[in-house]
């Protein structure tokens, strides 16, 4: 895998922003999440921050995978809410607002993530 | 309802992501008990040191100076006797038109006979007129209000008191001031709100109609005062006391101002007005007594004392002694009982009121009870406990409500006495037994604190619905995202909780739910006895806390001249004279200001009283003035709010309850409890409303006095409603 791309028009700053974005907001459900799994509660937030953060690190190596990382751990969201709360609109909001307003722009970096792998592929083939 | 503000709502969308840097953001002095704390006293670490803190102060100890606010005399010594016989009195049996007791009449029903106002036209209601009452914070004080006032109308003149406790008539049309009595209570007096819950209308029996003082407005003041003046002019009843006035603190022994004091309105039965008082929670094991005590309507003389530890002397201390300290307090409005001859006395908890310990046998027996007391001798009757060895601050605020119950074989004199735990009892009231059934439950009796078991059973009224929801679980933790979410389900894993009545701990937080401020609180309730439908705003907002080695945290009683004022009683407490010391706080996420539990944290419910079945129940009180960081959201969604303040119902079929942190005064179907009006208030609606009709127009009145723990804003506002002018 190639090391992190260099940003240079505002749709890539703006995905490297997405996916630093990702990182910040992945890393305490990282580390609250292991406390709250090793005091038995959820494993949820553990597995999800993972996840968030591992999309976030592929996404700033120009990786289209890691915004679909995030998708999967998004979608995968949903039926664990509902399973967990049912259909409680107050007991939701917390699980999935935040989580879907992300989502939207985590699908919008897709274009760019694919035009930069393109590049690089590109670039491979050159080299 | 206000309408949706979108650019409100779409902040509430960015503060999802802003919510995840705050999260990041470490520990800063954001919450209420992180200022530096002060430091224990030398006195304080010897006594500690000598372990003299466990013995009882000595009965001889001087009264400190200063306490007695207005430097009254002490009335002359107690004779044995009865009260001047008295005349019937107005809250009997209240004019249609009129509401003359805290409670509207004296079994404390909340219901209205009137009917201009209805289902159909309530929707039209518009401001008669605003009262400014004058009492707020000055500036540079910090805000310590919560007036919690419901004014009294008698014929021409509504009635009410100040947060402050001047005594005001107000023609009931204009709002126009006739009167004003200036009380003089001073700052330093205010224990931990200042409320004035309301005044009380006597009419003397010794006075002859038309001369100053036949009719009296009695109140009872946050400086300890009983005072009494003339309903038409608002002068001193000089034959009253001393020129009026009569000195609480006489027999209490060392205090400082602030740590006693009255906030509700005392009833008068057969002639006897019965006085208890608050006592700052959470201060000394040894605090000023929770004496309640008896004295002539007509003459403020003394009658008797019900003191708590001196079971067998009725009396007033002799020179130089004092009641016994510590004992428990009761600081919620009495119900009085004039046929059976009877108060109905609502108790809180000895001190101090998270460590029970060093309580005595009978202090066990009478902490968090209703105790009926013979309002000639000032002996208990009967005693029924709400909590057993309460340790959880489930003392009784509310005024309990007296009805005919609908029994089998007829009406059954009843008492239904709300609880902060949502259990409400239904006794009767010439034994005070149990009318619907109670059950003693196993509760947890796992506990670190040494030296104080808990009680292995508490009491639940399984006859009654329960004003309350589900035992917390960590999927009912909340926040705006999975980040604040998940901070709130660590506090709660971290945190000791088996359910309702989980034991103190001392070296792991624990949970309270349904709360201190849970259940009716102190807000009572309303019964339409026409319909028997029981009306109850109710809370569920868990409380987060630790009891602590006071040694490590510094904490100090209110009496201690280092003493700093911080939270008031809801909050750090030094807990004096014990091994520990409590920190307590809203069980909400510090960064956000959100309660880590879900919504609903208010609900409003109706009973039918004949079949005990729920008629409708829903949240009570919308998001608008709430929000992370305190930021108003102006969404108008129901979410159900925390409430402070009682519902009143009418025979127009109209309930009315202000009491939500919305900042709204609300109006219900009672038939279908839908929401029919509601309208912003200048401040927090934390007080009973109340409703009366003058000149053929019937008008609705709130005390929005804002409330400081509740985090409403103050202001020193009577709202009256009315109907359009009659044209």
């Amino acid at each position: 895998m190639a090391g992190l791309y260099r940003p240079r028009r505002a749709s890539e700053w703006a995905t490297c922003a997405v996916a630093v974005l990702l990182i910040v907001l992945g890393l305490p459900l990282v580390i609250m999440g292991t406390e709250l799994a090793l005091l038995g509660g959820s494993l949820y937030y553990i597995l999800a921050g993972t996840a968030i953060v591992a999309g976030g690190i592929l996404m700033l190596r120009g990786s289209v995978a890691g915004a679909l990382l995030y998708l999967l751990a998004w979608l995968l969201t949903w039926p664990w809410a509902l399973w967990e709360v049912g259909f409680d609109g107050w007991a939701l909001l917390p699980r999935l607002l935040g989580p879907t307003l992300i989502a939207v722009l985590v699908m919008l970096t897709i274009p760019v993530l694919r035009h930069l792998q393109k590049i690089a592929v590109a670039e491979k083939d050159i080299a | 309802m206000a309408a949706v503000n979108p650019a409100a709502a779409t902040a509430l969308c960015g503060l999802v992501l802003l919510s995840a840097v705050a999260g990041m953001v470490p520990a800063r002095a954001q919450s209420a008990y992180r200022e530096a704390p002060p430091r224990l006293s030398e006195a304080d670490a010897s006594e500690q040191k000598e372990g003299k803190g466990l013995a009882a102060p000595s009965p001889f100890a001087p009264q400190a100076p200063g306490v007695n606010a207005a430097n009254i005399p002490d009335g002359p010594p107690a004779e044995p006797g009865e009260a001047t016989p008295a005349v019937e009195q107005i809250g009997s049996h209240p004019a249609h038109d009129d509401w003359p007791a805290y409670g509207r009449d004296t079994d404390a029903t909340r219901f209205s006979p009137l009917e201009q106002i209805t289902p159909r036209n309530v929707g039209q209601l518009t401001r008669a007129f605003i009262y400014h009452t004058g009492s707020k914070p000055a500036p540079g004080q910090a805000n310590k209000w919560a007036a919690e006032t419901t004014p009294i109308k008698v014929g021409d003149g509504l009635y009410m008191c100040t947060a402050m406790n001047d005594i005001v008539k107000l023609d009931p049309e204009t709002g126009k001031e006739v009167w004003r009595h200036n009380a003089g209570v001073k700052y330093a007096s205010i224990p931990y709100a200042a409320a004035c819950k309301g005044v009380v209308y006597y009419t003397a029996s010794t006075v002859p109609a038309g001369q100053l003082c036949h009719n009296r407005i009695l109140e009872g003041m946050l400086d300890m005062r009983l005072i009494e003046v003339d309903a038409d002019t608002g002068k001193l009843c000089e034959g009253f006391g001393d020129h009026g006035q009569v000195n609480l603190m006489k027999g209490m022994g060392e205090s400082v101002p602030g740590f006693v004091s009255m906030t509700a309105p005392p009833p008068i039965v057969n002639g006897a007005i019965v006085v208890n008082h608050q006592v700052l929670n959470g201060q000394r094991r040894w605090a000023p007594s929770g004496v309640i005590r008896g004295y002539d309507a007509e003459t403020g003389k003394f009658l008797w004392a019900w003191d708590v530890n001196r079971p067998d002397d009725h009396g007033e201390p002799a020179e130089g002694q004092h009641y016994s300290r510590g004992t428990p307090n009761s600081w919620a409005p009495m119900t009085g009982d004039d046929g059976l001859g009877l108060v109905y006395v609502p108790m809180g908890n000895a001190a101090v009121n998270y460590y029970s310990g060093m309580r005595s046998p009978e202090e066990n027996r009478v902490s968090s009870a209703i105790v009926a007391l013979d309002v000639k001798t000032g002996s208990p009757r009967w005693v029924f406990q709400t909590v057993h060895k309460d340790v959880w601050d489930y003392d009784i605020g509310s005024q309990p409500t007296m009805i005919d119950f609908p029994g089998q074989d007829g009406p059954v004199p009843a008492l239904v006495v709300p609880t902060k735990r949502g259990q409400t009892f239904v006794l009767d009231r010439r034994d005070g037994k149990p009318i619907l059934p109670v059950e003693e439950r196993p509760a947890p009796v796992e506990t670190d604190v040494e030296g104080d078991p808990r009680s292995p059973t508490q009491p639940w009224s399984v006859g009654m619905p329960r004003l309350g929801l589900p035992d917390l679980k960590e999927s009912d933790m909340w926040g705006m995202s999975p980040i604040d979410q998940l901070f709130c389900r660590l506090q709660f894993r971290r945190a000791k909780y088996e359910g309702e009545f989980t034991a103190p701990s001392v070296d792991r937080p624990w949970i309270e739910y349904p709360g201190y401020n849970g259940g009716s609180d102190w807000g009572s309730m309303a019964y339409d006895p026409k319909t028997g439908v029981l009306i109850a705003n109710w809370n569920v907002t868990p409380v987060y806390q630790i009891l602590t080695r006071r040694k490590a945290d510094g904490l100090m009683p209110v009496d201690d001249p280092s003493f700093k004022a911080g939270g008031g009683t809801e909050g750090k407490g030094a807990l004096a004279d014990t091994p520990y010391g409590i920190m307590a706080s809203p069980f909400w996420n510090r960064y956000t200001r959100l309660l880590c539990s879900k919504p609903p944290y208010g609900m409003i419910t109706a009973i039918d009283m004949h079949t005990r079945k729920v008629l409708w129940q829903h949240p009570l009180g919308s998001a608008r003035a709430n929000g992370p960081w305190r930021i108003p959201t102006y969404l108008p969604l129901t979410i159900g709010t925390p409430n402070n303040g009682g519902p009143v119902v009418t025979a127009g079929g109209v309930v009315f309850v202000g009491a939500t942190t919305d900042n709204l005064l609300h109006a219900f179907d009672a038939k279908s409890g839908k929401e029919l009006w509601n309208d912003v208030l200048p401040g927090g609606g934390q007080a009973t409303p109340m409703t009366y009709e003058y000149k053929g127009r019937q008008y609705v009145a709130i005390m929005a006095g804002g409330h400081h723990f509740m985090r409403t804003p103050v202001s020193d506002a009577l709202v009256v409603y009315a109907l359009p002018g009659n044209k």
